[in-house]
């Protein structure tokens, strides 16, 4: 995926996250207020039913009836714990009351009612609801806990953010895969379909071309353009050839069949195919190998034996009318180095000047692009060296006895 | 008797190139565009061998190989324009005798057409000629100037690997599979042996062979035309 996509989907997740804390935050505050504004909230404006409770010298005289709804309760209780005052007040709601009960009650319930009360010159004045209408809940928290809430609360933010944002990430993760893999499969019906058409036309004129170049009555000129024409139809075979696999390899379509391959094996089987093909007249090919076996690698062997093919092929491209070609292996530590030489003065030492771009490079063309994700595919690395003599090696892990 | 083969292939083009080459060789060749026309055909001409494209206008080779061979178990080689694993593999796991990517070029088809003649009928040339000598694959023997040489079952299976290989290289390592059937270490000193003892007894002069080639660091190939 690319990096402007990726940065999108994280900016989107984002602005998608903040939205929601946003909205959470909106709820919450809007549930409270509706439901304060609609006056059914428990909190009974104890400071105003105190004002409206006076003491005359006839007794207590109450106003604020209006204040309260007809489920609640009051009492007044003085500094020695006894009630000198009620309205509405449940019978089994006691008059009388030690500093212990008093204690208990201010905080929590007096015998299942939920109570409020305030303090006033004259004693403790106690509003009370129904028995289970409200759920009261005590809090206390130690101050410099308190004063740590801002960074809990970016904590707790940042937490939720993170869920938020791997949760996200995996649903756009797999939006874009989907996305992908259409394309993909899109892409490759397409050079398939392209390659398939392409196929059964070339075996025609290339059947044809090797039958006139075959041709002994033939005047030689003839059978050389017959044979131009055969070589350059089996250079757009390969060329269809590699276009299918690079795809199959790009889009992750091609499965390999791994097996244990001795690669001086590989090499020699690969030249003589090569040799036998009749693409490489003036091309003198030798093969370089060490007196010692090489270990042997896990490898595709059809995969391998088409990368060896191309850098074969491209020595026999970009140097005609002909080169000597030289091909080896080596051991490097653990490692198995395929390489192939062809130009002029392929002996001389060369000079790795760059390795192939991550994506094979498009200007090496399809040939060395396939060469690379081959390499890749099998663990391994495809390094290419320009110098007087085109150079390239392919490092490839050796198997491993476990 | 020349063998019988039926190229299907919708392409017409295709059909007249498959009919030339294979006519140059010696064979009868009916062709078939479509998987009726094919099996009307099949059931006519009673091939010997059958070409087969995968994809026909009427259905797919892949079917008609299932029909075929209820009819008749004959040799079947598929001629695809698909070259994935899966369609190879699919082709070769239904029993097929081979499958050839298309495009091809006319030795290959030749080659392979030949080599599964010859493993499904054990028939073909009873005798081979290279240069002066004359090989006859019956007896076991090789013929210069009127003398007979009994050849060892090793030096058979070489001079037979490498006849059937139609002048291309073989490596040495396919030598050492064909005689040991197995890699060739330990092999390759034993195999040299086999080859001078071959050449002592087809060429004219082994230390300048015009025949079994050498080709250095690869292996062996055989010149069936060398200029006498």
């Amino acid at each position: 995926m690319k990096l402007r996509s990726w940065v999108k989907a994280a900016g989107l997740v984002a602005v998608s996250a903040l939205l929601i804390v946003a909205i959470l935050i909106i709820g919450l505050l809007s549930f409270v207020f509706y439901n304060a504004e609609q006056g059914r909230d428990w909190s009974v404006p104890t400071q105003q039913v105190s004002d409206s409770l006076t003491r005359t010298a006839d007794g207590y005289v109450f106003t604020g009836e209006a204040l309260l709804r007809p489920e609640n309760w009051a009492m007044l209780i003085d500094e020695n714990g006894q009630m000198v005052w009620s309205w509405h007040k449940p019978d089994d709601v006691p008059e009388k009351y030690t500093l212990t009960e008093v204690a208990a009650f201010t905080r929590w319930y007096l015998g299942d009612y939920p109570v409020q009360c305030r303090v006033r010159e004259d004693g403790l004045l106690v509003v009370g609801d129904q028995k289970g209408s409200i759920w009261k809940h005590d809090m206390a928290m130690r101050t410099e806990s308190l004063l740590q809430l801002p960074v809990w609360a970016a904590g707790w933010f940042l937490m939720a953010l993170g869920c938020v944002l791997a949760l996200a990430y995996r649903v756009t993760r797999g939006w874009f895969r989907q996305a992908q893999q259409v394309r993909d499969e899109a892409r490759t019906g397409w050079i398939n379909g392209v390659s398939h058409d392409i196929r059964t036309p070339l075996s025609v004129v290339m059947g044809y071309a090797a039958q006139i170049e075959e041709d002994k009555a033939l005047p030689p000129d003839r059978r050389r353009q017959a044979g131009a024409i055969r070589v350059q139809s089996q250079v757009i075979r390969d060329l269809v050839n590699d276009l299918n696999l690079t795809m199959r390899l790009d889009c992750e379509m091609q499965a390999l069949r791994k097996e244990r391959i001795q690669p001086a094996e590989l090499l020699r089987r690969t030249v003589a195919d090569f040799l036998n093909g009749g693409l490489a007249e003036g091309f003198p090919v030798e093969v370089v190998l060490p007196p010692e076996p090489l270990p042997e690698i896990a490898a595709d062997g059809f995969l391998l034996r088409r990368a060896v093919n191309n850098l074969l092929t491209n020595c026999v491209r970009h140097n005609a009318p002909g080169c000597a070609i030289r091909i080896g292996g080596r051991k490097e530590g653990d490692q198995v180095v395929l390489w192939v030489e062809g130009g002029q003065g392929s002996l001389r030492q060369t000079v790795p000047v760059r390795q192939l771009e991550e994506d094979g490079g498009a200007a090496h063309g399809t040939g060395l692009k396939l060469v690379a994700q081959i390499a890749a595919a099998h663990g391994g690395q495809a390094r290419f060296f320009t110098g007087t003599a085109y150079r390239c090696e392919l490092w490839l892990p050796a198997w491993m006895q476990r | 008797m020349a063998y019988r083969i039926l190229a299907v292939d919708d392409e017409v083009a295709l059909q007249n190139m498959i009919r030339e080459i294979l006519a140059a060789d010696g064979y009868t060749v009916e062709v078939a565009g479509s998987c009726a026309e094919a099996l009307t055909r099949f059931r006519a001409a009673s091939p010997d061998a059958v070409l087969l494209d995968v994809m026909l206008p009427d259905g797919d080779g892949f079917s008609l190989f299932g029909q075929l061979r209820r009819e008749r178990d004959v040799p079947v080689l598929f001629l695809s324009a698909r070259d994935e694993d899966e369609a190879r593999l699919r082709g070769l796991g239904l029993g097929a005798d081979d499958y050839i990517t298309k495009p091809f070029l006319p030795q290959e088809l030749r080659l392979r057409l030949r080599a599964v003649l010859r493993r499904v009928y054990r028939r073909g040339s009873e005798t081979a000629r290279l240069g002066e000598t004359e090989i006859l694959w019956g007896r076991g023997t090789v013929r210069r100037d009127g003398a007979e040489t009994a050849l060892t079952a090793k030096e058979f299976a070489l001079l037979k690997k490498l006849w059937d290989s139609g002048g291309n290289i073989v490596t040495i390592d396919a030598l050492c599979q064909a005689l040991w059937d197995g890699p060739m270490v330990g092999y390759e000193n034993t195999l040299m042996v086999h080859i001078r003892r071959l050449r002592e007894k087809i060429e004219a002069d082994p230390s300048h062979p015009r025949h079994l080639l050498t080709v250095r660091g690869l292996g062996y190939r055989l010149e069936r035309e060398a200029e006498g």
